[in-house]
């Protein structure tokens, strides 16, 4: 995994001082909190409901066990305990003291991290496949190119203060794992004919209040260039990005107000002037970050096929492990080795993606044990150890369920994207985690949600939408009415290659109706599936009616009322 | 306005010089047949807003007096955020000969449309005088102003000019190019 160099140490030392200085100014007064918020927001740290929040970057999702061992010790020494994992390979640390995050950045520091972007309205943290450089359906590892850009980016004094945040994800995959066109810009690489990396772009998708998938503006951009056509790309949403309406501010918006072509076309009248300027990345720039994204050293080994995996298990625990072994372990590049998802779902206990202190320093340790010392954190707020020698698997399987991190959930409904909703979050209109407890509660039966299959369900305690219910095949949506917390649900929505948008099935339910709600949406699958038909191509195939007929068969008269008040005046 | 103003040149060091550029508003200008701007203050160097150059002195619009005055190094123009600069290439290309100073203006400190404003006088129209920033600004902007463009700094008279000037030694690396510099790189 990449190595800071002396330049990239120096950067994260000054900016640690430079946020020293800016904290020290608004503890003594002379820095109002007004002007103060932006500056801690690029920085990271967001004020909540009961204390500051701190997002660490982690970017593009990698992780050493040396870091995670440090993100263990700042939730031990700052926090209470925990992290959570987000959906956009960040960890928040909840409960941190104003005055104490200067040293919280001098220790993260230390271990080459950093919080800088990971909020405001500039270029956030940078996303990409969590399984990147090892998945077995990968054409290009999108690392190097993440990197660039992630130094690109960082401080970059034009663009830091765009509209709007800006998000970044970069795909070299088949299957898309990034979510890549629900971002402001998404970079998918490919090579050309004469084996030449290059990239097509995508811009104008995005979550929230308007939910649009990107549209694709420009081909086979070849990677040197990337700086400048993406200052081009800046440049024009920040020069003429909404800024009178905050919900009006995001590229989208732009993208859809000027037309896709239109928007292209004004990008690629400012690339033309800057398009051969030193901006571009040279050869040596990719040589120097592409050496740290070398293949581990494997060993020369065969392949086993999951029976003679299997069948190391004692015979008790065999069919256990299996389900494991289908759910939370993936294809690797290389014979004799797997990528492992250890999930951060367990049913109904805590958060979707926390993790306590113990398990981030046992999960460091599995690491460290089986998988070179690195680890993923996932767009879905899981951990993955990315290269398992198969015969170890058993192994680790034992440890991950001493650590309460081996539920084979992956992909299925109890698998949950959750914000941290109204519990913490002061945006939110309504709570997250207890709708994903009460569902996680509801279907705690490994056989059943087995049975069911591939499922996902987001939620998001308000339009923001950082749970990403938009693009769950299931998608809760927490809002907010006279003062009471609803919850409005989707259905269709789906990530990856065949990403849509769900649809919103109607008026909003009380939270102790929604597990009622999903159980009837499920039985409805369960009874019009065919075969190995999955829940999103069932609902593709029949369509929302039925799904909707079976939501609302015992809602309350009340709440109808309220929404048809509601639409009415809308 | 600021009785003092940040000059970092592009090559020099930066320090704290008196204000000799007042910035006119545009407004109070129905007194025909002379629209001059008003010089209440005493100061003699005006900055107008760009849009009122534009409706005076460019064009079939050539107000003799104001442009003798800038002639005479007394009048230079300021770009607001929804100034499109190079929707008006001709004007400020013409300009180049004529402005000593240009400022953009930043109506809060969290709009960020000026600093584009000043990457492209930079950029695209090689501007090589003063591009002062104007309005809202506040000290910790002062760095990402010095690397996109701007050379003087017009700070909110609230601000502390003394940690103003503190901000610019802040880093000694980069890792993206600017005005000022090209990316650092390690040494072979």
């Amino acid at each position: 995994m990449y190595k800071y160099d002396a330049i990239d140490q120096t950067l994260v030392d000054q900016r640690v001082a430079q946020f020293r200085d800016q904290v020290a100014r608004r503890i003594n007064g002379t820095l109002a909190e007004e002007e103060f918020r932006p500056l801690r927001l690029q920085n990271g740290l967001y004020h909540q409901r009961h204390a500051y929040m701190l997002r660490v970057a982690i970017p593009y999702g990698l992780l050493s066990a040396k870091q995670l061992r440090t993100l263990a010790l700042i939730a031990e020494k700052y926090d209470r305990g925990y992290g959570h994992f987000t959906t956009r390979q960040n960890i928040q640390f909840n409960w941190i003291e104003l005055d104490q995050t200067p040293d919280i950045l001098a220790e993260l520091a230390k271990v080459e991290m950093h919080a800088i972007q990971t909020s405001g309205n500039c270029i956030r943290n940078i996303t990409s496949d969590a399984f990147a450089g090892v998945a077995g359906d990968e054409y290009i590892d999108p690392r190097p190119v993440c990197e660039l850009l992630r130094q690109w980016s960082t401080l970059h004094p034009e663009f830091a203060h765009l509209p709007r945040k800006f998000k970044f994800a970069i795909n070299g995959a088949k299957e898309d794992r990034t979510v890549l066109l629900c971002h402001d810009v998404g970079i998918e690489l490919k090579k050309n004919a004469a084996g030449e990396l290059i990239a097509d772009i995508y811009a104008g998708g995005g979550m929230g209040r308007t939910p649009i998938l990107g549209s694709l503006i420009k081909q086979d951009v070849p990677w040197q260039v990337l700086p400048s056509y993406l200052t081009a790309l800046l440049r024009v949403y920040n020069r003429f990005g909404r800024r009178d309406n905050l919900y009006k501010a995001r590229i989208k918006i732009l993208v859809k107000a000027l037309g896709t072509e239109e928007f292209a076309r004004q990008v690629e009248g400012e690339w033309t002037h800057i398009k051969n300027g030193d901006d571009n990345f040279t050869q040596a720039e990719w040589d120097r970050v592409a050496k740290h994204f070398t293949k581990p050293t494997y060993q020369q080994l065969s392949a086993l096929s999951e029976q003679q995996i299997v069948a190391g298990a004692p015979e008790t625990e065999r069919s256990a492990f299996a389900r494991w072994l289908e759910r939370n372990v993936k294809p690797h590049q290389v014979a004799g080795y797997a990528s492992v998802i250890l999930s951060l779902k367990p049913h109904g206990t805590v958060a979707p993606g926390d993790a306590t202190v113990a398990q981030m320093n046992a999960i460091a340790d599995l690491s460290d044990q089986y998988s070179f010392g690195e680890l993923r954190v996932t767009h879905e707020q899981n951990l993955v150890l990315a290269d398992v020698e198969q015969s170890k698997l058993l192994e680790l399987w034992q440890a991950a369920k001493q650590q309460h991190v081996a539920l084979p959930n992956i992909g299925l409904l109890t698998d949950i994207i959750a914000c941290p909703g109204g519990d913490f979050c002061s945006l939110a209109n309504a709570k997250s985690l207890p709708i994903a407890k009460a569902i996680q509660e509801r279907f705690d039966n490994l056989d059943y949600l087995f049975d069911l299959g591939d499922i996902s369900l987001n939620i998001s305690g308000c339009i923001n939408s950082c749970g990403h219910h938009h693009v769950g095949n299931i998608g809760v949506l927490g809002v907010d009415k006279d003062g009471e917390e609803w919850y409005q649900i989707t259905l269709g929505g789906e990530q990856g290659n065949d990403a849509a948008i769900g649809k919103v099935i109607g008026p909003s339910f009380y939270a102790d109706e929604i597990p009622d709600v999903i159980t009837n949406v499920i039985n409805t699958y369960v009874t019009q599936r065919t075969d190995d038909e999955s829940f999103i191509d069932a609902y593709r195939r029949i369509g929302v009616t039925p799904f909707k007929e079976a939501a609302y068969k015992n809602a309350k008269k009340k709440d109808k009322a309220v929404d048809q008040k509601e639409s009415a005046a809308s | 306005m600021n009785k003092h103003i940040i000059r970092f040149p592009k090559d020099g060091q930066a320090s704290l010089v008196a204000n000799e550029w007042q910035v006119w508003d545009g407004e109070g200008d129905e007194g025909a047949p002379f629209n001059t701007p008003d010089l209440k203050h005493g100061l003699n160097k005006v900055l107008v807003p760009f849009h009122w150059w534009r409706s005076h002195c460019s064009g079939h619009h050539q107000n003799a007096d104001i442009i003798e005055r800038a002639n005479k190094g007394e009048i230079g123009v300021w770009f607001a955020t929804d100034d499109d600069i190079l929707k008006h290439a001709e004007i400020i290309e013409a300009g180049k000969k004529i402005w000593p100073v240009v400022a953009a203006h930043f109506p809060i400190f969290r709009d960020g449309r000026s600093f584009s404003t000043a990457a492209l006088l930079r950029q695209r129209f090689n501007w090589q005088n003063e591009v002062r920033a104007i309005g809202d600004v506040l000290i910790d902007q002062l760095l990402q102003g010095a690397r996109v463009g701007f050379d003087a700094f017009e700070l909110r008279p609230d601000q502390d000019l003394t940690v103003g000037l503190q901000q610019f030694n802040l880093f000694s690396v980069s890792t993206q190019n600017s005005w000022r510099g090209k990316r650092t790189l390690l040494e072979a």
